[in-house]
């Protein structure tokens, strides 16, 4: 039995040996059929409503003359690029793959952590989790009416072929290349959709168009689902120094004659300055209540909000705007004094920078650690796709603190995964 | 197929079709320092620095050609680039580059090699055990056949793949034959059987032995031994098989990038398929074989240009 506790399961795993190893617990998370139906239908309002506020504010700027979101937030904001505005996509969709955070509270209610809309990854543990679930317990899934989720690739697939207003578009998947930390998912998910992986010196740009290079000649594009981020893509707008860009690129996209998936400049509408306006955009563009709740959010740059925090660091968890990963962000009664304190002084210097969020009591489920089966803290990560509809496998990436009590689990910070199991009846 | 597939696939096979050989060669060398007279022993353990052109490397690296030398140098030296641990080590490389256009199989095959060889080099190889090396070595690049032809779907990845295998195999056994004919015609050999031994190695040394004994019998004759090794079609290793399969490989690869490379190799297969012995006799064996070599290096490289080769 101890042996099985301590199995960790190669994310790598046939594809690249002993490169990298996430570990994978073996409990899988349970989610009722009711419960998951009612995250469905908040996760689409809410993609739905950031696909709107992306359109918006390269194009009419309602929300803005509303008064709703302050300009400087929209316009000031590092990831918003002003030479999106008054470029037309088709079907307005930004958004085409989505990465939402969800937490569960001890209220018992999910709350919307953050939203991933540049280039969120993760897909592939889903899958290969419940790959190695499946193979570990085939009469588990025998007996237990467990949604599929290994149509995602199929779905995925349809939402980039939608993307294109050509019928029978050609679509790639640009990666970084094989050093990238995500490389193994790249390279699956084009064996998934049978698209070729390309990396940047793979294509080129003729006359604003976009060709890969192929053994029987130049090969026109018109869908890349890319995965390097808006800087890094064209070394002729963003970075200069970027090898794994396309030169070029960005004009060819602003000539409408590819996409881009995800569209660039959308990662203004994941920032965590623009977060707690969420529940304000659903308002706004579609006229509905928020069905999914966002956690409370102190903003550092409202002198009111930062008294508060200030006054409250033992409490509070502080991040920085711009950071990801786990990364540049306080746990307040985790810390110490002297973090805090070093924290106090870098949101007084820049308080636009940060904000602040109640310390939440993440759920927890029977997590197999040293000692046995203990709860342990997790998350959920479902993937929501955007093309002629808004679709979603059933469940998404559960990814589990591994430390006791700790609350943070990107895998960047030794957390683990789990499958997820949506139940087709509540009874199980 | 994107080029930059393409040129991973055929430089991985091949990497895996000179592991092979390296071991081959190797293999034989020391059984034959083994039964030659000393003063001709180094002669022998010569000929994988002579058929690799690796002399001036080893010589820079080792101060004597010995067996341990010798093998250290061809089985496991990072410093020497044709190694077969480097062959290993490029050919994985290769492989992940293009792991989406490879099977589970044939990926989890080539990077068995590289685990297995790596820790076969922190054990050391040394002369007692170098024939399990080889025996290995061999197997592993069977392994890899087996999988690649018993599981690829048959497309132009698949094609590319299978010309690196040819194109090398062409390569190494037109190599072999000239060197093993020069050391069998050595004027200062006075030995009556040491053209025997030479020609017995190198059909030991491509695998090719049983089937000389089949065609011809048991007495060796150095016109057979280059009619088999050239002419035969039915020889897994002779040039007439490995260009046959490259032109038809070529042939079937889609578009029309590759017109110079179809027609060079269309031409040499032509030459071999409707070659005769004695055409071969008349212009000696050695002209013969330096013409062939430059031709299978231009086609080599026309592949590369046509198909991998992209000016900006």
């Amino acid at each position: 039995m101890f042996q099985r506790l301590g199995i960790t399961f190669n994310v790598y795993g046939e594809e690249q040996g002993t490169d990298r190893l996430i570990p994978f617990d073996l409990i899988p998370r349970i989610i009722s059929a009711s419960e998951w139906h009612r995250l469905q239908a908040g996760l689409r309002q809410r993609v739905q409503a950031l696909n709107r506020f992306l359109y918006d504010i390269y194009h009419e700027y309602d929300i803005v003359r509303a008064g709703l979101i302050p300009a400087e937030q929209v316009f000031a904001n590092a990831q918003y690029q002003p030479g999106m505005q008054g470029l037309k996509l088709p079907r307005n969709i930004y958004v085409h793959i989505a990465g939402i955070d969800l937490i569960r509270h001890s209220d018992g209610d999910y709350y919307v952590l953050e939203d991933n809309l540049r280039c969120p990854s993760g897909v592939s543990y889903m899958l290969e989790n419940r790959r190695m679930m499946m193979r570990l317990f085939p009469t588990l899934f025998a007996q237990t009416p467990v949604s599929p989720i290994d149509h995602y690739p199929a779905l995925l697939s349809e939402t980039l072929r939608a993307s294109s207003l050509n019928p029978n578009p050609t679509v790639v998947l640009l990666s970084p290349g094989r050093f990238n930390s995500a490389y193994f998912e790249h390279a699956f998910l084009a064996r998934q959709m049978g698209i070729e992986l390309v990396e940047g010196p793979d294509l080129l740009v003729r006359n604003n168009k976009i060709f890969m290079k192929t053994t029987s000649g130049a090969r026109q594009i018109d869908v890349i689902y890319r995965r390097i981020d808006d800087d890094f893509l064209d070394p002729l707008i963003g970075n200069p120094d970027s090898l794994i860009g396309v030169p070029g690129l960005y004009a060819a996209y602003r000539s409408g004659n590819v996409v881009l998936a995800n569209a660039m400049g959308t990662g203004v509408g994941d920032d965590k300055s623009i977060y707690p306006y969420v529940p304000d955009m659903i308002r706004f563009y579609l006229g509905e209540e928020p069905i999914l709740k966002n956690v409370p959010t102190w903003q550092c740059r409202k002198p009111d909000d930062l008294k508060h925090v200030l006054a409250n660091l033992d409490k509070l968890v502080v991040k920085e705007t711009q950071g990801a990963g786990g990364y540049g962000m306080l746990i307040g009664p985790a810390a110490d004094r002297k973090e805090r304190e070093a924290f106090r002084h870098a949101i007084k210097a820049r308080p636009d920078n940060y904000i602040a969020q109640p310390t939440l009591c993440l759920s927890s489920c029977p997590t197999f650690v040293e000692k046995g089966i203990a709860p342990r803290h997790l998350d959920l990560r479902p993937f929501v796709l955007s093309g002629k509809k808004i679709q979603m496998v059933p469940g998404g990436l559960t990814r589990v603190a591994l430390r006791e009590g700790s609350l943070v689990v990107n895998s960047s910070q030794g957390g683990g995964t789990k499958d997820t199991w949506v139940l087709e009846d509540e009874v199980c | 197929m994107l080029s930059r597939a393409a040129s991973s696939l055929f430089w991985m096979a091949r990497y895996l079709e000179r592991a092979e050989n390296q071991a081959r060669l190797l293999d034989i060398s020391l059984t034959m320092a083994l039964i030659d007279v000393p003063e001709d022993r180094e002669e022998q353990l010569s000929v994988p620095l002579l058929v690799t052109g690796s002399q001036d490397t080893f010589n820079s690296l080792y101060d004597e050609l010995n067996p341990q030398n010798l093998i250290t140098f061809v089985l496991l030296d990072d410093r020497n680039p044709g190694s077969v641990y480097n062959i290993f080590r490029i050919a994985r490389d290769n492989a992940l580059q293009v792991r989406g256009n490879l099977s589970a199989d044939v990926w989890e095959s080539i990077n068995l090699s590289w685990l297995e060889f790596r820790e076969l080099r922190q054990q050391g190889v040394t002369e007692s055990s170098a024939s399990q090396v080889f025996d290995w070595t061999r197997a592993r690049s069977h392994e890899f056949r087996g999988a690649a032809y018993g599981t690829l779907l048959r497309n132009d990845a698949f094609r590319f793949l299978r010309l690196g295998t040819f194109i090398e195999r062409a390569d190494t056994t037109a190599r072999m034959l000239n060197i093993r004919q020069q050391l069998a015609l050595l004027p200062e050999n006075d030995q009556a059987s040491r053209p025997f031994f030479e020609w017995n190695a190198l059909l030991h040394s491509l695998a090719a032995y049983e089937a000389y004994q089949t065609v011809y019998g048991h007495n060796i004759d150095p016109l057979n031994v280059a009619e088999l090794l050239v002419l035969n079609p039915d020889v897994p290793r002779s040039l007439h098989a490995c260009l046959q399969a490259i032109a038809e490989l070529l042939e079937a690869i889609e578009g029309d990038r590759g017109r110079r490379a179809k027609r060079l190799a269309t031409s040499l297969y032509s030459n071999i398929r409707y070659g005769d012995r004695d055409y071969i006799a008349e212009h000696g064996l050695d002209k013969y074989l330096a013409d062939f070599l430059t031709r299978i290096q231009r086609i080599a490289a026309q592949i590369q240009n046509d198909y991998m080769g992209w000016q900006t």
